[in-house]
Protein backbone atom coordinates (compact mmCIF):
# COMPACT_ATOMS: atom_id res chain seq x y z
CA UNK A 1 0.00 0.00 0.00
CA UNK A 2 2.72 2.00 0.85
CA UNK A 3 4.07 1.19 -2.46
CA UNK A 4 1.70 2.24 -4.13
CA UNK A 5 1.04 5.65 -2.38
CA UNK A 6 4.87 6.80 -3.32
CA UNK A 7 4.15 5.44 -6.98
CA UNK A 8 1.15 7.72 -7.15
CA UNK A 9 2.86 10.55 -5.75
CA UNK A 10 5.56 10.41 -8.18
CA UNK A 11 3.12 11.84 -10.57
CA UNK A 12 3.15 14.75 -8.93
CA UNK A 13 7.20 14.61 -8.20
CA UNK A 14 8.73 12.68 -10.36
CA UNK A 15 11.56 11.10 -9.79
CA UNK A 16 15.57 12.06 -12.01
CA UNK A 17 14.78 8.85 -14.53
CA UNK A 18 11.12 9.52 -15.39
CA UNK A 19 11.82 13.04 -16.76
CA UNK A 20 12.20 13.24 -20.07
CA UNK A 21 14.18 16.00 -20.37
CA UNK A 22 12.48 18.00 -23.02
CA UNK A 23 13.77 21.52 -23.92
CA UNK A 24 11.09 24.14 -22.95
CA UNK A 25 11.91 26.26 -25.96
CA UNK A 26 11.62 22.75 -27.95
CA UNK A 27 8.25 21.98 -26.94
CA UNK A 28 7.04 25.76 -28.01
CA UNK A 29 8.45 25.50 -31.38
CA UNK A 30 6.95 21.87 -32.03
CA UNK A 31 3.45 23.47 -30.66
CA UNK A 32 4.46 26.25 -32.91
CA UNK A 33 4.73 24.39 -36.03
CA UNK A 34 1.63 22.51 -35.16
CA UNK A 35 -0.17 25.68 -35.41
CA UNK A 36 1.58 27.23 -38.30
CA UNK A 37 0.28 23.78 -40.24
CA UNK A 38 -2.97 24.47 -39.44
CA UNK A 39 -2.73 27.91 -40.69
CA UNK A 40 -1.26 26.72 -43.78
CA UNK A 41 -4.03 24.44 -44.12
CA UNK A 42 -6.91 27.28 -43.64
CA UNK A 43 -5.10 29.06 -46.33
CA UNK A 44 -5.48 26.45 -49.31
CA UNK A 45 -8.47 27.36 -51.70
CA UNK A 46 -10.08 24.20 -50.67
CA UNK A 47 -10.88 25.88 -47.38
CA UNK A 48 -12.10 29.32 -48.90
CA UNK A 49 -15.95 27.35 -49.61
CA UNK A 50 -15.66 29.04 -52.84
CA UNK A 51 -13.84 26.87 -55.21
CA UNK A 52 -14.03 22.97 -55.26
CA UNK A 53 -11.69 20.01 -56.87
CA UNK A 54 -13.95 18.20 -59.32
CA UNK A 55 -11.57 15.56 -58.86
CA UNK A 56 -12.07 15.11 -54.68
CA UNK A 57 -15.10 12.92 -54.83
CA UNK A 58 -15.72 11.15 -51.94
CA UNK A 59 -17.15 8.20 -50.92
CA UNK A 60 -20.75 8.18 -50.01
CA UNK A 61 -21.19 8.88 -46.22
CA UNK A 62 -18.63 10.93 -45.84
CA UNK A 63 -19.47 13.74 -43.59
CA UNK A 64 -19.14 17.26 -44.95
CA UNK A 65 -15.30 18.07 -45.73
CA UNK A 66 -13.98 20.35 -42.52
CA UNK A 67 -15.76 17.28 -40.48
CA UNK A 68 -14.15 14.87 -42.39
CA UNK A 69 -10.56 16.28 -42.36
CA UNK A 70 -11.01 15.65 -38.54
CA UNK A 71 -12.10 12.42 -38.55
CA UNK A 72 -10.20 10.88 -41.31
CA UNK A 73 -6.94 9.03 -40.06
CA UNK A 74 -5.72 8.32 -43.51
CA UNK A 75 -5.84 4.57 -42.50
CA UNK A 76 -6.61 3.51 -46.08
CA UNK A 77 -9.71 0.74 -44.77
CA UNK A 78 -11.34 1.83 -46.97
CA UNK A 79 -9.10 2.11 -50.06
CA UNK A 80 -8.24 -2.06 -49.02
CA UNK A 81 -12.01 -2.97 -48.45
CA UNK A 82 -13.55 -0.98 -51.71
CA UNK A 83 -13.71 -3.97 -54.00
CA UNK A 84 -13.93 -2.07 -57.17
CA UNK A 85 -10.56 -0.27 -56.60
CA UNK A 86 -12.43 2.56 -56.49
CA UNK A 87 -11.22 4.38 -53.33
CA UNK A 88 -7.60 6.09 -53.45
CA UNK A 89 -5.51 8.19 -51.15
CA UNK A 90 -5.59 11.93 -52.33
CA UNK A 91 -2.52 13.77 -53.46
CA UNK A 92 -3.40 17.49 -53.06
CA UNK A 93 -6.84 17.58 -54.12
CA UNK A 94 -8.11 18.10 -50.73
CA UNK A 95 -5.00 20.45 -49.88
CA UNK A 96 -2.28 19.52 -48.02
CA UNK A 97 -4.50 18.33 -45.07
CA UNK A 98 -6.15 16.26 -47.09
CA UNK A 99 -2.88 14.05 -48.17
CA UNK A 100 -3.79 10.34 -48.34
CA UNK A 101 -7.44 10.60 -47.35
CA UNK A 102 -9.96 8.51 -49.94
CA UNK A 103 -11.30 9.95 -52.95
CA UNK A 104 -12.93 8.01 -56.16
CA UNK A 105 -10.92 8.07 -59.18
CA UNK A 106 -13.68 6.37 -61.67
CA UNK A 107 -11.29 6.01 -64.75
CA UNK A 108 -9.89 3.06 -61.83
CA UNK A 109 -12.88 1.75 -60.50
CA UNK A 110 -16.74 2.75 -59.71
CA UNK A 111 -19.14 3.12 -56.78
CA UNK A 112 -20.67 -0.06 -56.67
CA UNK A 113 -25.00 0.32 -56.37
CA UNK A 114 -25.16 -1.99 -53.53
CA UNK A 115 -22.16 -2.20 -51.62
CA UNK A 116 -21.41 0.37 -48.36
CA UNK A 117 -18.44 -1.37 -46.98
CA UNK A 118 -15.81 1.32 -46.79
CA UNK A 119 -18.41 3.21 -44.26
CA UNK A 120 -18.47 -0.43 -42.36
CA UNK A 121 -14.93 -0.34 -41.99
CA UNK A 122 -13.68 3.16 -41.14
CA UNK A 123 -12.64 3.18 -37.34
CA UNK A 124 -13.61 6.84 -36.96
CA UNK A 125 -17.20 7.41 -38.86
CA UNK A 126 -15.30 9.44 -40.92
CA UNK A 127 -17.56 7.73 -43.58
CA UNK A 128 -20.57 7.32 -41.25
CA UNK A 129 -22.01 4.04 -40.67
CA UNK A 130 -24.89 4.16 -43.55
CA UNK A 131 -26.88 0.98 -44.87
CA UNK A 132 -27.24 0.38 -48.37
CA UNK A 133 -30.89 1.90 -49.15
CA UNK A 134 -29.46 5.39 -47.75
CA UNK A 135 -25.94 5.33 -49.55
CA UNK A 136 -28.06 4.61 -52.92
CA UNK A 137 -29.63 8.13 -52.70
CA UNK A 138 -26.35 9.95 -51.61
CA UNK A 139 -24.92 11.93 -54.43
CA UNK A 140 -20.71 11.97 -54.62
CA UNK A 141 -21.20 13.84 -57.28
CA UNK A 142 -22.50 13.83 -60.89
CA UNK A 143 -21.94 12.40 -64.52
CA UNK A 144 -21.32 14.82 -67.40
CA UNK A 145 -21.25 13.65 -71.06
CA UNK A 146 -18.49 15.15 -73.24
CA UNK A 147 -19.95 15.76 -76.32
CA UNK A 148 -16.38 16.01 -78.23
CA UNK A 149 -15.69 12.40 -77.42
CA UNK A 150 -18.86 10.22 -76.87
CA UNK A 151 -19.44 8.05 -79.95
CA UNK A 152 -22.88 8.64 -81.13
CA UNK A 153 -21.87 12.28 -80.59
CA UNK A 154 -19.03 12.84 -82.18
CA UNK A 155 -18.43 10.00 -84.05
CA UNK A 156 -21.82 9.12 -85.37
CA UNK A 157 -21.37 5.82 -83.94
CA UNK A 158 -23.58 3.36 -82.01
CA UNK A 159 -23.12 2.89 -78.18
CA UNK A 160 -25.87 2.68 -75.34
CA UNK A 161 -22.84 0.99 -72.69
CA UNK A 162 -23.15 3.80 -70.12
CA UNK A 163 -27.04 4.16 -70.06
CA UNK A 164 -26.92 0.32 -70.02
CA UNK A 165 -24.74 -0.08 -66.87
CA UNK A 166 -26.57 2.89 -65.04
CA UNK A 167 -27.64 1.39 -61.37
CA UNK A 168 -29.83 3.94 -60.02
CA UNK A 169 -34.34 2.34 -60.64
CA UNK A 170 -34.73 4.84 -63.02
CA UNK A 171 -31.59 5.10 -64.96
CA UNK A 172 -29.51 8.80 -64.89
CA UNK A 173 -28.84 8.41 -68.65
CA UNK A 174 -31.60 8.92 -71.31
CA UNK A 175 -31.49 8.77 -74.89
CA UNK A 176 -32.24 11.30 -77.06
CA UNK A 177 -32.65 9.47 -80.94
CA UNK A 178 -31.21 11.59 -83.06
CA UNK A 179 -30.56 11.34 -87.07
CA UNK A 180 -26.98 11.59 -88.09
CA UNK A 181 -25.21 10.86 -91.07
CA UNK A 182 -21.88 8.80 -91.13
CA UNK A 183 -18.53 8.79 -92.81
CA UNK A 184 -19.88 6.99 -95.97
CA UNK A 185 -22.82 9.91 -96.23
CA UNK A 186 -25.54 7.66 -95.30
CA UNK A 187 -28.24 8.48 -92.82
CA UNK A 188 -28.44 6.57 -89.18
CA UNK A 189 -30.37 6.64 -86.23
CA UNK A 190 -28.24 6.85 -83.17
CA UNK A 191 -29.39 7.57 -79.30
CA UNK A 192 -27.06 10.40 -78.23
CA UNK A 193 -26.96 10.06 -74.02
CA UNK A 194 -27.33 13.17 -71.64
CA UNK A 195 -27.36 12.74 -67.94
CA UNK A 196 -30.28 13.87 -66.18
CA UNK A 197 -28.54 15.50 -63.02
CA UNK A 198 -31.55 14.95 -60.37
CA UNK A 199 -31.19 11.51 -60.68
CA UNK A 200 -27.80 10.76 -61.02
CA UNK A 201 -26.03 9.90 -58.01
CA UNK A 202 -22.10 10.50 -59.66
CA UNK A 203 -21.66 6.48 -58.84
CA UNK A 204 -19.14 6.67 -61.82
CA UNK A 205 -19.36 3.40 -63.19
CA UNK A 206 -20.43 5.34 -66.99
CA UNK A 207 -17.20 6.52 -66.77
CA UNK A 208 -15.34 3.20 -65.56
CA UNK A 209 -16.89 1.27 -68.30
CA UNK A 210 -17.26 3.65 -71.06
CA UNK A 211 -15.42 2.33 -74.22
CA UNK A 212 -13.56 5.48 -74.95
CA UNK A 213 -10.65 5.83 -72.52
CA UNK A 214 -8.17 8.37 -71.26
CA UNK A 215 -10.53 9.68 -70.37
CA UNK A 216 -14.09 8.50 -71.01
CA UNK A 217 -16.23 10.36 -72.22
CA UNK A 218 -18.79 10.53 -69.57
CA UNK A 219 -17.01 11.79 -66.87
CA UNK A 220 -18.08 12.51 -63.19
CA UNK A 221 -17.38 15.37 -60.91
CA UNK A 222 -17.88 16.36 -57.32
CA UNK A 223 -20.37 19.08 -58.37
CA UNK A 224 -24.03 18.08 -56.89
CA UNK A 225 -22.28 15.56 -53.61
CA UNK A 226 -25.19 15.57 -51.10
CA UNK A 227 -23.12 16.37 -48.16
CA UNK A 228 -21.85 19.87 -49.53
CA UNK A 229 -24.99 22.13 -49.68
CA UNK A 230 -22.56 25.05 -51.69
CA UNK A 231 -20.77 22.26 -54.43
CA UNK A 232 -24.17 22.16 -56.27
CA UNK A 233 -24.86 23.08 -59.92
CA UNK A 234 -28.87 22.76 -59.23
CA UNK A 235 -31.02 24.77 -57.19
CA UNK A 236 -32.96 21.48 -55.74
CA UNK A 237 -31.62 18.08 -55.80
CA UNK A 238 -35.37 15.80 -56.19
CA UNK A 239 -36.14 13.99 -58.46
CA UNK A 240 -38.70 15.29 -60.54
CA UNK A 241 -42.13 15.90 -59.59
CA UNK A 242 -41.00 14.97 -56.09
CA UNK A 243 -40.66 18.35 -54.24
CA UNK B 1 33.68 -11.08 -23.05
CA UNK B 2 30.81 -13.01 -20.83
CA UNK B 3 29.54 -16.19 -22.72
CA UNK B 4 25.55 -15.51 -23.75
CA UNK B 5 23.17 -17.35 -21.34
CA UNK B 6 20.50 -19.26 -22.19
CA UNK B 7 17.20 -16.90 -22.91
CA UNK B 8 14.89 -16.23 -20.79
CA UNK B 9 11.51 -17.91 -21.02
CA UNK B 10 9.68 -14.37 -20.57
CA UNK B 11 11.54 -13.34 -24.22
CA UNK B 12 10.70 -16.63 -25.87
CA UNK B 13 6.72 -15.27 -24.55
CA UNK B 14 7.32 -11.63 -25.57
CA UNK B 15 8.57 -12.98 -28.97
CA UNK B 16 5.72 -15.54 -29.65
CA UNK B 17 2.94 -12.25 -28.56
CA UNK B 18 4.56 -10.20 -30.75
CA UNK B 19 4.42 -12.45 -33.77
CA UNK B 20 0.78 -13.76 -32.87
CA UNK B 21 0.00 -10.07 -32.73
CA UNK B 22 1.66 -9.17 -35.98
CA UNK B 23 0.00 -12.58 -37.70
CA UNK B 24 -3.85 -10.84 -36.22
CA UNK B 25 -3.21 -7.77 -37.71
CA UNK B 26 -2.37 -9.59 -41.30
CA UNK B 27 -4.88 -11.40 -40.89
CA UNK B 28 -7.27 -8.68 -39.86
CA UNK B 29 -5.60 -6.70 -43.26
CA UNK B 30 -6.65 -9.76 -45.50
CA UNK B 31 -10.04 -9.85 -44.27
CA UNK B 32 -10.80 -6.27 -44.99
CA UNK B 33 -12.69 -7.44 -48.36
CA UNK B 34 -15.30 -7.79 -50.17
CA UNK B 35 -17.15 -11.23 -48.75
CA UNK B 36 -20.12 -12.36 -50.56
CA UNK B 37 -22.53 -11.21 -47.69
CA UNK B 38 -21.20 -7.26 -48.23
CA UNK B 39 -20.16 -7.55 -44.36
CA UNK B 40 -17.23 -6.36 -42.51
CA UNK B 41 -16.48 -8.56 -40.27
CA UNK B 42 -16.66 -7.88 -36.60
CA UNK B 43 -13.64 -6.45 -34.65
CA UNK B 44 -11.71 -5.68 -38.23
CA UNK B 45 -10.72 -2.45 -36.76
CA UNK B 46 -8.82 -3.47 -33.60
CA UNK B 47 -6.08 -2.85 -33.74
CA UNK B 48 -7.11 1.17 -34.70
CA UNK B 49 -9.21 1.03 -31.60
CA UNK B 50 -6.59 0.12 -29.32
CA UNK B 51 -4.98 3.10 -30.66
CA UNK B 52 -5.04 5.74 -27.79
CA UNK B 53 -3.45 8.47 -30.34
CA UNK B 54 -5.76 8.19 -33.02
CA UNK B 55 -8.55 8.04 -30.05
CA UNK B 56 -6.87 11.16 -28.29
CA UNK B 57 -6.25 13.59 -31.97
CA UNK B 58 -9.77 12.54 -33.49
CA UNK B 59 -11.81 13.36 -30.02
CA UNK B 60 -9.68 16.69 -30.30
CA UNK B 61 -10.02 17.47 -33.43
CA UNK B 62 -13.57 16.61 -34.41
CA UNK B 63 -14.91 16.70 -30.52
CA UNK B 64 -16.70 13.26 -31.22
CA UNK B 65 -15.40 9.67 -30.56
CA UNK B 66 -16.67 6.12 -31.87
CA UNK B 67 -17.40 4.11 -28.75
CA UNK B 68 -14.98 1.31 -29.88
CA UNK B 69 -11.84 3.57 -29.95
CA UNK B 70 -12.51 3.60 -26.14
CA UNK B 71 -10.58 0.21 -25.75
CA UNK B 72 -7.23 2.33 -26.45
CA UNK B 73 -8.23 2.88 -22.04
CA UNK B 74 -7.06 -0.41 -22.05
CA UNK B 75 -3.43 0.04 -23.46
CA UNK B 76 -3.52 4.38 -21.52
CA UNK B 77 -4.16 1.94 -18.44
CA UNK B 78 -1.51 -0.78 -19.15
CA UNK B 79 0.99 1.74 -19.94
CA UNK B 80 0.73 3.18 -16.40
CA UNK B 81 1.56 0.17 -15.08
CA UNK B 82 3.57 -1.30 -17.48
CA UNK B 83 5.19 1.38 -19.37
CA UNK B 84 5.47 0.88 -23.24
CA UNK B 85 4.56 -2.77 -23.05
CA UNK B 86 2.18 -2.10 -26.13
CA UNK B 87 5.82 -1.09 -28.23
CA UNK B 88 7.40 -4.36 -27.14
CA UNK B 89 4.63 -7.17 -27.07
CA UNK B 90 1.56 -5.55 -29.62
CA UNK B 91 2.34 -3.05 -32.35
CA UNK B 92 2.50 -4.83 -35.33
CA UNK B 93 4.91 -1.94 -36.83
CA UNK B 94 7.13 -2.36 -33.71
CA UNK B 95 7.35 -6.30 -34.14
CA UNK B 96 8.55 -5.46 -37.83
CA UNK B 97 11.21 -3.01 -37.27
CA UNK B 98 12.15 -5.72 -34.33
CA UNK B 99 12.45 -8.53 -36.64
CA UNK B 100 14.55 -6.38 -39.04
CA UNK B 101 16.59 -4.83 -36.39
CA UNK B 102 17.46 -8.66 -35.61
CA UNK B 103 18.59 -9.17 -39.49
CA UNK B 104 21.15 -6.45 -38.81
CA UNK B 105 23.47 -9.22 -36.64
CA UNK B 106 27.03 -7.41 -35.80
CA UNK B 107 29.14 -8.02 -32.95
CA UNK B 108 28.25 -6.21 -29.89
CA UNK B 109 30.39 -3.05 -30.46
CA UNK B 110 28.80 -2.56 -33.54
CA UNK B 111 25.08 -3.50 -31.75
CA UNK B 112 25.87 -0.85 -29.02
CA UNK B 113 26.91 1.86 -31.63
CA UNK B 114 23.57 1.40 -32.98
CA UNK B 115 21.00 0.46 -30.33
CA UNK B 116 22.79 2.60 -27.64
CA UNK B 117 20.43 5.92 -26.25
CA UNK B 118 20.75 9.32 -28.35
CA UNK B 119 19.37 12.30 -27.59
CA UNK B 120 17.64 12.33 -30.92
CA UNK B 121 15.35 10.06 -29.43
CA UNK B 122 13.61 13.19 -27.89
CA UNK B 123 12.40 14.31 -31.34
CA UNK B 124 9.06 11.49 -31.35
CA UNK B 125 7.92 13.93 -28.48
CA UNK B 126 8.31 17.25 -30.43
CA UNK B 127 7.01 15.74 -33.37
CA UNK B 128 3.90 14.07 -30.95
CA UNK B 129 3.46 17.91 -29.26
CA UNK B 130 3.14 19.38 -33.12
CA UNK B 131 0.63 16.93 -34.03
CA UNK B 132 -1.50 17.14 -30.86
CA UNK B 133 -1.64 21.33 -31.28
CA UNK B 134 -2.74 20.56 -35.17
CA UNK B 135 -5.16 18.03 -33.76
CA UNK B 136 -6.25 20.74 -31.10
CA UNK B 137 -6.64 22.98 -33.95
CA UNK B 138 -8.75 20.73 -36.01
CA UNK B 139 -6.30 19.37 -37.97
CA UNK B 140 -6.28 15.44 -37.71
CA UNK B 141 -3.10 14.75 -39.40
CA UNK B 142 -1.55 12.24 -37.01
CA UNK B 143 -2.54 9.84 -39.32
CA UNK B 144 0.10 10.12 -41.48
CA UNK B 145 2.68 9.00 -39.22
CA UNK B 146 0.07 6.70 -36.43
CA UNK B 147 2.28 3.76 -36.71
CA UNK B 148 -1.28 1.37 -37.25
CA UNK B 149 -2.37 4.08 -39.58
CA UNK B 150 1.09 3.77 -41.18
CA UNK B 151 1.34 0.14 -41.35
CA UNK B 152 -1.76 -0.27 -42.81
CA UNK B 153 -1.92 2.03 -45.15
CA UNK B 154 1.44 1.21 -46.59
CA UNK B 155 0.34 -2.33 -46.54
CA UNK B 156 -3.03 -1.53 -48.75
CA UNK B 157 -1.77 0.85 -51.10
CA UNK B 158 2.37 -0.61 -51.83
CA UNK B 159 3.05 -3.61 -50.62
CA UNK B 160 0.18 -6.05 -50.72
CA UNK B 161 -0.91 -5.21 -54.40
CA UNK B 162 3.36 -5.40 -55.07
CA UNK B 163 3.46 -9.05 -53.31
CA UNK B 164 0.19 -9.81 -54.90
CA UNK B 165 1.33 -9.35 -57.93
CA UNK B 166 4.81 -10.90 -57.82
CA UNK B 167 3.22 -14.22 -56.95
CA UNK B 168 0.94 -13.93 -59.77
CA UNK B 169 3.80 -13.20 -62.12
CA UNK B 170 6.02 -15.91 -60.49
CA UNK B 171 3.25 -18.59 -60.64
CA UNK B 172 1.46 -18.16 -63.80
CA UNK B 173 5.48 -18.03 -65.38
CA UNK B 174 5.78 -21.47 -64.21
CA UNK B 175 2.53 -22.13 -65.67
CA UNK B 176 3.67 -21.39 -69.04
CA UNK B 177 7.15 -22.50 -69.00
CA UNK B 178 6.09 -25.61 -67.35
CA UNK B 179 9.46 -26.61 -66.50
CA UNK B 180 10.07 -30.59 -65.63
CA UNK B 181 11.47 -33.59 -67.13
CA UNK B 182 9.25 -35.73 -68.90
CA UNK B 183 6.23 -36.12 -66.27
CA UNK B 184 7.37 -34.85 -63.38
CA UNK B 185 6.32 -31.06 -63.55
CA UNK B 186 6.97 -28.44 -61.36
CA UNK B 187 3.25 -27.34 -61.77
CA UNK B 188 2.51 -30.27 -60.12
CA UNK B 189 3.58 -28.95 -56.70
CA UNK B 190 3.05 -25.20 -57.03
CA UNK B 191 -0.48 -25.36 -58.94
CA UNK B 192 -1.83 -26.57 -55.77
CA UNK B 193 -0.11 -24.01 -54.05
CA UNK B 194 -1.50 -21.31 -55.82
CA UNK B 195 -4.77 -22.59 -55.59
CA UNK B 196 -4.38 -22.57 -51.33
CA UNK B 197 -2.80 -18.83 -52.04
CA UNK B 198 -5.54 -17.82 -54.30
CA UNK B 199 -8.29 -18.47 -51.78
CA UNK B 200 -6.85 -17.53 -48.49
CA UNK B 201 -3.91 -14.95 -49.62
CA UNK B 202 -4.22 -13.61 -53.45
CA UNK B 203 -6.63 -10.29 -54.45
CA UNK B 204 -9.56 -11.25 -56.62
CA UNK B 205 -8.33 -8.58 -58.96
CA UNK B 206 -5.21 -7.13 -58.96
CA UNK B 207 -5.27 -3.42 -57.03
CA UNK B 208 -4.00 -0.50 -58.41
CA UNK B 209 -3.62 2.67 -56.59
CA UNK B 210 -2.60 6.04 -57.40
CA UNK B 211 0.53 7.10 -54.79
CA UNK B 212 1.58 3.65 -54.24
CA UNK B 213 5.18 4.52 -55.28
CA UNK B 214 5.46 7.20 -52.62
CA UNK B 215 4.10 5.03 -49.79
CA UNK B 216 6.00 2.31 -50.90
CA UNK B 217 8.92 3.84 -51.03
CA UNK B 218 8.38 5.84 -47.55
CA UNK B 219 7.26 2.34 -45.67
CA UNK B 220 10.65 0.80 -47.50
CA UNK B 221 12.88 3.41 -46.37
CA UNK B 222 11.44 3.56 -42.87
CA UNK B 223 12.08 -0.32 -42.65
CA UNK B 224 15.68 0.11 -43.82
CA UNK B 225 16.47 2.70 -41.41
CA UNK B 226 16.43 -0.17 -38.90
CA UNK B 227 19.75 -1.40 -40.49
CA UNK B 228 21.00 1.83 -39.27
CA UNK B 229 20.10 2.51 -35.64
CA UNK B 230 17.98 -0.41 -33.70
CA UNK B 231 14.16 0.12 -34.09
CA UNK B 232 14.24 3.62 -35.92
CA UNK B 233 10.67 4.25 -36.03
CA UNK B 234 9.98 3.31 -32.74
CA UNK B 235 13.01 5.69 -30.57
CA UNK B 236 12.95 7.98 -33.24
CA UNK B 237 9.80 8.99 -35.09
CA UNK B 238 6.98 7.47 -33.54
CA UNK B 239 4.46 9.67 -32.11
CA UNK B 240 2.21 6.64 -30.24
CA UNK B 241 5.79 5.75 -29.00
CA UNK B 242 6.24 8.94 -27.80
CA UNK B 243 2.55 9.25 -26.09
CA UNK B 244 3.31 6.00 -24.35
CA UNK B 245 6.36 7.25 -23.19
CA UNK B 246 5.01 10.08 -21.64
CA UNK B 247 2.00 8.02 -19.86
CA UNK B 248 4.50 5.58 -19.00
CA UNK B 249 7.30 7.57 -17.65
CA UNK B 250 6.39 6.53 -14.28
CA UNK B 251 5.37 3.03 -14.31
CA UNK B 252 4.63 1.03 -11.38
CA UNK B 253 6.75 -1.99 -12.76
CA UNK B 254 10.37 -1.37 -13.07
CA UNK B 255 13.72 -2.55 -14.04
CA UNK B 256 15.94 -3.05 -10.96
CA UNK B 257 19.40 -3.39 -10.65
CA UNK B 258 21.31 -4.92 -8.16
CA UNK B 259 24.53 -3.25 -7.81
CA UNK B 260 26.17 -5.82 -6.01
CA UNK B 261 26.00 -7.98 -8.49
CA UNK B 262 26.30 -6.22 -11.66
CA UNK B 263 29.88 -5.89 -12.95
CA UNK B 264 29.08 -2.73 -15.47
CA UNK B 265 30.34 -5.40 -18.40
CA UNK B 266 27.39 -3.41 -20.63
CA UNK B 267 25.56 -6.65 -22.23
CA UNK B 268 22.25 -5.07 -21.41
CA UNK B 269 22.81 -2.60 -23.64
CA UNK B 270 23.58 -4.85 -26.71
CA UNK B 271 19.89 -5.75 -27.16
CA UNK B 272 18.14 -3.30 -25.62
CA UNK B 273 15.68 -2.09 -27.74
CA UNK B 274 14.37 0.43 -26.97
CA UNK B 275 17.54 2.78 -25.73
CA UNK B 276 16.59 2.70 -22.42
CA UNK B 277 20.28 2.29 -20.82
CA UNK B 278 19.65 -0.41 -18.44
CA UNK B 279 23.25 -0.22 -17.73
CA UNK B 280 23.26 2.93 -15.51
CA UNK B 281 19.61 5.53 -15.22
CA UNK B 282 16.87 3.28 -16.80
CA UNK B 283 15.21 5.20 -18.95
CA UNK B 284 11.55 4.03 -18.59
CA UNK B 285 9.61 6.26 -21.20
CA UNK B 286 11.90 4.26 -23.56
CA UNK B 287 11.86 1.27 -22.17
CA UNK B 288 9.79 -1.61 -24.33
CA UNK B 289 9.69 -4.46 -21.40
CA UNK B 290 11.06 -6.38 -23.89
CA UNK B 291 13.36 -8.07 -21.45
CA UNK B 292 16.11 -8.80 -23.42
CA UNK B 293 18.60 -7.13 -20.71
CA UNK B 294 17.27 -9.50 -18.03
CA UNK B 295 17.62 -12.36 -19.72
CA UNK B 296 21.19 -11.35 -21.53
CA UNK B 297 22.87 -10.33 -17.87
CA UNK B 298 24.93 -12.99 -17.14
CA UNK B 299 25.10 -12.05 -13.08
CA UNK B 300 20.96 -12.02 -13.38
CA UNK B 301 21.51 -8.25 -12.06
CA UNK B 302 18.51 -7.17 -13.28
CA UNK B 303 14.62 -7.44 -12.47
CA UNK B 304 11.50 -6.05 -13.38
CA UNK B 305 8.98 -5.77 -10.49
CA UNK B 306 6.76 -3.33 -9.25
CA UNK B 307 8.32 -0.75 -6.91
CA UNK B 308 8.73 2.57 -6.64
CA UNK B 309 11.16 4.75 -8.11
CA UNK B 310 14.76 4.20 -6.65
CA UNK B 311 15.33 7.54 -6.63
CA UNK B 312 18.72 6.96 -7.50
CA UNK B 313 21.43 10.28 -6.84
CA UNK B 314 23.94 8.71 -8.69
CA UNK B 315 27.11 10.67 -10.08
CA UNK B 316 26.77 8.96 -13.27
CA UNK B 317 23.46 10.55 -14.13
CA UNK B 318 24.96 14.05 -15.38
CA UNK B 319 27.50 11.52 -18.05
CA UNK B 320 23.88 9.44 -18.46
CA UNK B 321 22.20 11.87 -19.68
CA UNK B 322 24.76 13.44 -22.50
CA UNK B 323 24.31 13.23 -26.16
CA UNK B 324 27.11 10.46 -26.23
CA UNK B 325 26.20 7.47 -28.76
CA UNK B 326 28.21 4.74 -26.46
CA UNK B 327 28.15 4.72 -22.84
CA UNK B 328 31.26 5.09 -20.46
CA UNK B 329 30.06 4.29 -17.62
CA UNK B 330 32.95 4.40 -14.73
CA UNK B 331 33.06 1.61 -12.20
CA UNK B 332 33.89 2.82 -8.93
CA UNK B 333 31.37 5.38 -7.72
CA UNK B 334 28.73 3.57 -6.16
CA UNK B 335 25.13 4.78 -6.03
CA UNK B 336 23.48 5.95 -2.99
CA UNK B 337 19.48 4.51 -3.42
CA UNK B 338 16.77 5.79 -1.24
Amino acid sequence: MNRLSNWLGEFVHPPREARLDLGRRALLGAGLAGLGAKVLFGIAPQASKRSFNPALIRPPGALPEDEFLARCIRCGECMKVCPTNAVHPASLEGGVEGLWTPLLIMSLGYCDYECNLCSQVCPTHAIRQIEVPEKQKIKIGLAYIDRNRCLPWAYSKTCIVCEEHCPTPKKAIWFEEVEVRNIQGEKLTVKQPRVDPDLCIGCGICETKCPVKAPAAVRVTSVGESRNPENQMLLSNDNYGQG
Amino acid sequence: MAKKKRTSWIVWLRRLTQTGFFLLFCYLFLQTVYHPINKAGWGITFFFNLDPLLALCSWLASHALVGAMLLSLLTLGVTFICGRWFCGWVCPLGALHNFFTSLRGGRAKQKLEAGGYHSWQKAKYYGLVTFVVAAVLGANVVGWVDPISFFFRSLSISIYPAINKALVVVFTWIYDANPGIGPVRLTLVTEPLYGFLRKYFLAVEQPYYWGSLLIGTLFITVVALNFWRARFWCRYACPLGALLGVVGKNPLVRLKKNEEKCNSCRLCLVDCQGGATPDSLWKPSECFYCWNCKSDCPAQAITFTPSASQRCHSERSEESRSDSLVHTSERGSSLRCE
